[in-house]
């Protein structure tokens, strides 16, 4: 066997489930864990950012970043890693795209300060807290604004297959080829093209098991969105929310796609729409507000406050 | 100092910019009857004719309003009136969607304007620039808050 790669695993701001499902890969993980020589990976070995340092530059062939980067700790990580690591990859949908986490910028930094520490429900008189920790940033920027990956393997989380197979091409030299279609493709439900005659929210009615549930109205953006999951959830009963963001090339505004793609599916009256579609936003670009036109916009404005 | 001067200038001789999408069947041949009938609107819009209102995009809106168009309009023919039946239909619901999710972004939804205006309309079409461009100046540049 060939000699171990050198893999450097680093998280943001983020749930860490990525990395949960990595090791999700279960008995593989027997075939892939010799062929790798594990420099840092805070989730499961005690290694502290000074080993990080301590590495040579571009030392490391592959380096995983799971998460956005909203801390000032975060955005060190994140640089480090790339001096470090020949081969970044970007791990996980808030680290292509900005993520759940980026929801937050609907909100100013305040604001969110506000409802996590001032105002929490469940905390009297709160004040946020400044000792012993690193600054937070005002505002979520994606992480391709600070560095450039090669690689993105978007996913909420990147399933389990999609690693491994991801993984096993890295490891062998060959090119990651990811198949460019949307989760329509794996989705097994009957479609005949009808217009969507009315939306349901999702615990109105009984939903036919065997049909399309954007046709019955439920709202799923599968058909915007990169079908790597493999159409789990749509499978399983559930509507898709995105998670994986748009298909190929990933630059586009997935939010936007979603709409006009709903449009044409539901030509409904406005006050029909606005009545059962209650958060446009987080349902259309749940994963990817900050790289979205939208998102832009924000963050150029939060970013002119600072000035 | 000196960048400070010409940005106050800048602001000061600021023009909206509008980016106006209009369908060929009823808003272009409006916009087009407003000129031939010499009714004074403001200069402020670029007109962009696109076959029907229902191949507008929401992504081409925002992506209008994010490379600093201060406005965009969206003109078609009535709900019922259109040339492929139903094209300004989609674009409603897609604006329905879309003008939630501006506010929740932060963006003042006065910078977006949908209107109906059929050929012969072509008043109707004058006074919803001159409406959309009045809305725009009292908001102000949209690039103003970021530059």
């Amino acid at each position: 066997m060939a000699d171990p790669v050198p893999i450097a695993m680093g998280q943001g701001s983020s749930c860490w489930g990525c990395f949960q499902s990595l090791v999700d890969i279960h008995l593989r993980l027997a075939d892939v864990l010799p062929a790798l020589d594990i420099k840092y990976w805070q989730a499961v070995a005690d290694f502290k950012l000074h080993h990080l340092e301590s590495y040579g530059d571009k030392s490391i062939v592959v380096g995983l970043y799971e998460g956005m980067a909203r801390t000032e700790e975060d955005i060190h990580l994140l640089k480090l890693m790339r001096e470090k690591c020949q081969i970044m990859i970007a791990f996980g949908s808030c680290s292509c795209f900005g993520g759940i986490p980026g929801l937050a910028n609907q909100y100013d930094i305040e604001e969110c300060y506000d409802v996590k520490f001032r105002e929490n429900k469940t905390v009297k008189g709160g004040k946020v807290p400044s000792e012993n920790l690193p600054g937070i940033a005002s505002v979520v920027k994606p992480n391709t604004d600070y560095i450039d990956f090669d690689i993105f393997l978007p996913g909420c989380p990147p399933t389990s297959d999609l690693i491994f197979t991801a993984v096993s091409a890295l490891l062998s030299g060959q090119p990651i080829d990811l198949p460019p279609h949307a989760v329509c493709h794996y989705c097994n439900r009957e479609k005949k093209e009808t217009p969507v005659e009315k939306i349901l929210r999702p615990y109105e009615g009984i939903a036919d098991p065997d049909r399309c549930l954007l046709e019955q109205g439920y709202i799923c953006v599968g058909s915007s969105t990169w079908g790597l999951c493999e159409g789990q959830c749509v499978n399983k009963g559930a509507t898709c929310r995105g998670c994986f963001g748009p298909t190929p090339p990933i630059t586009q505004d997935h939010g936007a796609a979603s709409i006009s793609m709903l449009g044409s599916y539901a030509p409904l009256e406005t006050e029909e729409i606005r009545q059962q579609v209650k958060d446009p936003l987080g349902t259309f670009w749940r994963v990817d507000y900050p790289t979205s036109h939208l998102g832009r916009m924000r963050i150029r404005r939060e970013e002119a406050k600072e000035k | 100092m000196t960048t400070a001067q010409t940005k106050t200038k800048a602001q000061a001789d600021w023009e909206p910019r509008i980016v106006a999408f209009c369908c060929n069947w009823c808003s272009y041949a409006g916009a087009d009857l407003a000129g031939t009938s010499r009714i004074q609107y403001p200069t402020n819009a670029r007109i962009i004719r696109v076959n029907c209102t229902g191949r507008i995009d929401a992504e081409f809106i925002l992506s209008a309003l994010d490379k600093g168009a201060d406005g965009v309009l969206v003109s078609g023919c009535h709900p019922g009136d259109c040339h492929y039946t139903s094209g300004n239909l989609k674009l409603r619901a897609r604006w329905a969607f879309m003008e939630e999710a501006v506010k929740q972004a932060g963006i003042d939804p006065r910078r977006i304007r949908l209107q109906w205006a059929s050929a012969s309309e072509a008043q109707i079409f004058a006074d919803g620039v001159a409406k959309l461009i009045e809305q725009v100046r009292e908001v102000g540049p949209i690039g103003r808050s970021w530059k």
